[in-house]
């Protein structure tokens, strides 16, 4: 794509001949492998809402972290009415008149409201005036409509009391720019609606307001124009009387499908695991399923909308609050992952590094760490050779590359991490096994490896989930697709009816539309 | 929200509490101890808080940022020893200039330790156990195991413990006592009122924030543990005057009370709340307790293990009771906010 190209794609001016107060032009950043952000050129008006829509890791959050100065573009350009400017530091940004409120607030818990309010202000003198400073912030904040005691510290605000002080920070300091990262992600119905009579009245001021949402009928609410990223790559920009929810969701998801091969079903009729009504106070709730053996079960949903949380609670790690799990005909409490095991359940974390294995140990021993009680002579001694035995079958087995099973989980690649952890979780001999982001970080190659080595285990008779922010994954996996959002279930989709837009549809809580309006552009 | 909702801060309920602990504690050992209702006593509290505090309100800095400081004592010693040699040596000296001397000296050692912490990147417990160890070892070593003794100091030093600065009816503030208390009151206005100062606390609140605003986290970090090192520099001189014999003992295990002193004192040791104030006050319990105790003949090891149990209690009071006072707080202001819009409405 070339930047010629990419700058007809926006509009150059409002069409008032303005100047925009922010303008990136041909911004480009990579991060090893990762194309974060190929050529995207955006403009932003004074008094002007934009909304930015895309999925997980479609470059949204580079590009704000970009336009605050956490990381610096590899090309490209930004210009602040119509200056090109360098922004080096989060600090220097906010000099320039940006400012960013992320959906957990940055304050100062210790310090009081009226401080948090003014703490950026290197130009307030040596000595804190706190009378003045406390009428400067009720003066802002009674302007705001807010009622908060600027004397009272901010530990214990409602995250909603702390997005109004973040908002009431970024006026003192007269903000031109002001990018909002999913401000609403935590919010009630009620606090979302006195956020964007905020949001409206900054705009009337005639802030510039970037704005980030997952939710389509909020950015349908507020937002002036769309913009729609997909890979790293700005994919349409368009004013909200131009775009339909439909649309939006088909410039994100593109039309690049089927480049995975699905795996033939191998489910079998009996299902191993019912699992109705559960939830976890304040996390999720209502996911009912059934899984059935040699089934692969996936889960769909954005970051964040309790797909991880739901396998937690399946392992018991956190254990669920409310409904019940029947595993092989019988009801079963699982409340700690000691119990899930037992119950011959295995998850498989998302984080490798982190919950997953234990790096500087070598391959064998992070293998048999989870079943280590078969591996004990009669003395209570590890039986060490037993061990790399039964390392080696599943190095051999699933094609761990490496020199030697004593080779420390820190050297492997993360397709071959990815292995090991399998091989450990499979040693414990599950029948329902919890996959959680099984090819994060890993590559190309790896991952068609650990895509075999599924369907492998669905077909011996395992029933498996795989959670999965990769749609195209999810897809090719999975004989039915569970779809999540919020903390809610929204659909459970056959393979004949999962594809990219029925399930994103549903992931962005939008009603799914006939599939003729939804793919007219 | 009530009148004392109103009125008084979480924090300062702490503060509170531990003067009616101090009050308790004096009344305790006043009937345990013959003769304890004495200026003697008040005076021998008065010059062993003395020191403790001076160096505490140096802790309080450090430890607002996430950090502590453990090498105090050995800067009280070594800043001791050197300058009571010094003025051994040259009995002529200028009095305020011995005091800058022992001020720049216990600051050079704070030196080390911030730039260790700040740039690298060390943690704060690492790198001021082992300056505690290397600053004694070096003290030791230099000194050859000599002592400082009362006959070689000039008349001036011998003479300033029982200077009385303020007479209050028959009651002394002598000027040991009297230099820890302005001190204090410089350290506290400064802790409200210097923007500078301020940064202290935001640090230790939140260091990604501080970070994101462009706040010098390092410059903050390093420039707390200076002014801890100056501070404990002049908790030297202090004891110098104070006992005139100073050994390569000097000050050693000073750290648990100086600790003790903050940590009771309500200063959050994971950082970002606290006084100086109430670093002071913390102070002056540890001293009540350490010469009430050694009037009873009871042994100082005693008296360490008390110091490890108040440190103890104090963070443990720290994470439950301080909760839930704000949480009750907290609430009753959430009501008089909801409560505002319904008087609003009847003019």
């Amino acid at each position: 794509m070339t930047l010629d190209r990419e700058y007809a794609s926006v509009p150059g001016s409002d069409g008032l001949g303005n100047v925009p107060i922010l303008e990136i032009r041909g911004v480009t950043k990579r991060f090893d492998a990762t194309q974060a952000l190929d050529g995207v050129a955006l403009a932003l008006y004074s008094g002007e809402i934009h909304a930015l829509l895309g999925e997980n890791g479609a470059g949204k959050s580079t590009l704000i972290k970009i336009i605050t100065g956490v990381h610096q573009p590899d090309r490209g350009q930004i210009l602040l009415a119509g200056r090109p400017v360098l922004i080096r530091s989060a600090a220097e940004a906010q000099r320039l008149g940006v400012a960013a409120i992320y959906q957990e607030p940055l304050l100062f818990p210790d310090l009081n409201v009226a401080e948090n309010i003014f703490i950026s202000h290197q130009d307030r003198g040596a000595i804190v005036g706190w009378r003045r400073m406390f009428q400067e912030a009720e003066a802002i904040l009674a302007e705001l409509g807010v009622a908060l005691d600027v004397r009272s510290p901010a530990r214990g605000l409602t995250l909603a009391a702390q997005q109004s002080v973040e908002i009431a920070k970024a006026i003192s300091m007269n903000v031109r720019v002001l990018i909002m990262d999913e401000p609403t992600a935590s919010l009630s119905a009620h606090e979302v609606r006195e956020l964007f009579k905020l949001v409206r009245d900054l705009k009337r001021q005639g802030v510039a307001i970037l704005f980030v949402s997952h939710r389509m009928e909020e950015v349908f609410d507020i937002a002036d124009k769309i913009t729609v990223f997909r890979d790293g790559r700005l994919i349409s920009t368009r004013r909200r009387d131009e775009s339909t929810p439909q649309s939006a969701i088909a410039d994100m998801v593109g039309r690049e499908i089927d480049m995975l091969k699905a795996r033939p079903s191998t489910a079998r009729t009996d299902p191993i695991l019912s699992v109705v009504n559960l939830g976890r106070q304040g996390v999720f709730e209502g996911v009912t399923f059934d899984l059935r053996r040699g089934e692969v079960l996936g889960f769909a949903g954005l970051i964040g909308a309790g797909r991880t949380d739901v396998g937690l609670a399946l392992f018991g790690i956190e254990p669920a609050t409310s409904g019940t799990i029947t595993l092989a005909g019988k009801p079963v409490a699982v409340r700690s992952p000691r119990e899930g095991m037992n119950l011959g359940i295995a998850y498989v974390s998302e984080d490798r590094r982190q919950l997953g294995l234990i790096l500087p140990m070598s391959i064998f021993a992070n293998v048999t760490l989870p079943s280590l009680r078969r591996f004990l002579n009669r003395f209570g001694l590890i039986r060490t050779g037993l061990e790399r035995k039964t390392a080696e079958s599943f190095r051999t087995r699933l094609a761990i590359r490496t020199p030697s099973v004593d080779v420390a989980v820190a050297n492997l690649s993360g397709g071959n991490q990815q292995k090991v952890m399998l091989s450990k979780w499979l040693n414990t001999h599950p029948s329902i096994l919890i996959l959680d982001e099984p090819t994060r970080g890993v590559d190309v190659g790896s991952k068609a490896e650990v895509h075999a080595i599924i369907g492998e285990l669905a077909a011996e008779g395992i029933g498996i989930i795989v959670v999965s922010s990769d749609l195209p994954e999810v897809l090719a996996l999975s004989d039915r697709v569970l779809v999540m959002r919020e903390g809610r279930q929204m659909a459970i989709l056959d393979r004949a009816e999962a594809d990219q837009e029925s399930v994103m549809t549903a992931a962005m809580g939008q009603r799914p539309a006939d599939s003729t309006n939804g793919r007219a552009l | 929200m009530n009148w004392l909702q109103r009125h008084i801060r979480p924090e300062q309920i702490r503060e509170l509490s531990l003067l009616l602990l101090i009050v308790i504690a004096i009344l305790v050992f006043g009937s345990l101890i013959d003769g304890y209702y004495t200026f003697r006593t008040f005076n021998r509290i008065a010059s062993s808080v003395a020191i403790i505090t001076v160096v505490a309100v140096g802790q309080t800095l450090v430890v607002l940022t996430r950090n502590i400081d453990l090498s105090v004592g050995s800067i009280v010693g070594f800043t001791a020893y050197f300058v009571g040699t010094l003025i051994a040596s040259y009995n002529s000296i200028n009095p305020l200039l011995a005091v800058v001397i022992a001020i720049l000296l216990g600051a050079g050692l704070g030196v080390v330790n911030g730039a260790l912490v700040a740039w690298g990147k060390v943690p704060a417990v690492v790198v001021t156990l082992g300056t505690l160890a290397i600053y004694r070892g070096v003290l030791v070593d230099l000194s050859g195991a000599k002592t400082v003794t009362t006959d070689s100091l000039p008349q001036w030093l011998i003479d300033l413990p029982l200077l009385n600065v303020v007479p209050i009816g028959s009651l002394d503030i002598r000027a040991l006592f009297a230099l820890a208390l302005i001190i204090v009151v410089l350290f506290h206005l400064g802790a409200s009122y210097l923007s500078f100062a301020r940064r202290f606390y935001a640090i230790g609140s939140n260091p990604e924030a501080a970070q994101l605003i462009g706040l010098p986290l390092k410059g903050v970090v390093f420039f707390a543990f200076v002014i801890c090192g100056a501070l404990s520099g002049l908790g030297g001189f202090m004891m110098l005057a104070r006992f005139g014999n100073i050994t390569v003992e000097a000050g050693r295990g000073l750290e648990l009370n100086v600790v003790a002193a903050v940590v009771v004192g309500g200063v959050n040791i994971f950082g970002g709340s606290g006084t100086v104030t109430g670093a002071m006050l913390g102070a002056v319990l540890i001293g009540t307790l350490e010469q009430s105790l050694f009037r009873l003949g009871i042994s100082e090891f005693w008296l360490n293990a008390v110091l490890g149990l108040l440190i103890l209690l104090a963070v443990a009071s720290d994470a439950v009771i301080l909760q839930r006072l704000r949480a009750l707080w907290a609430r009753a202001e959430l009501k008089l906010i909801a409560d505002a819009p319904k008087k609003g409405s009847q003019p």
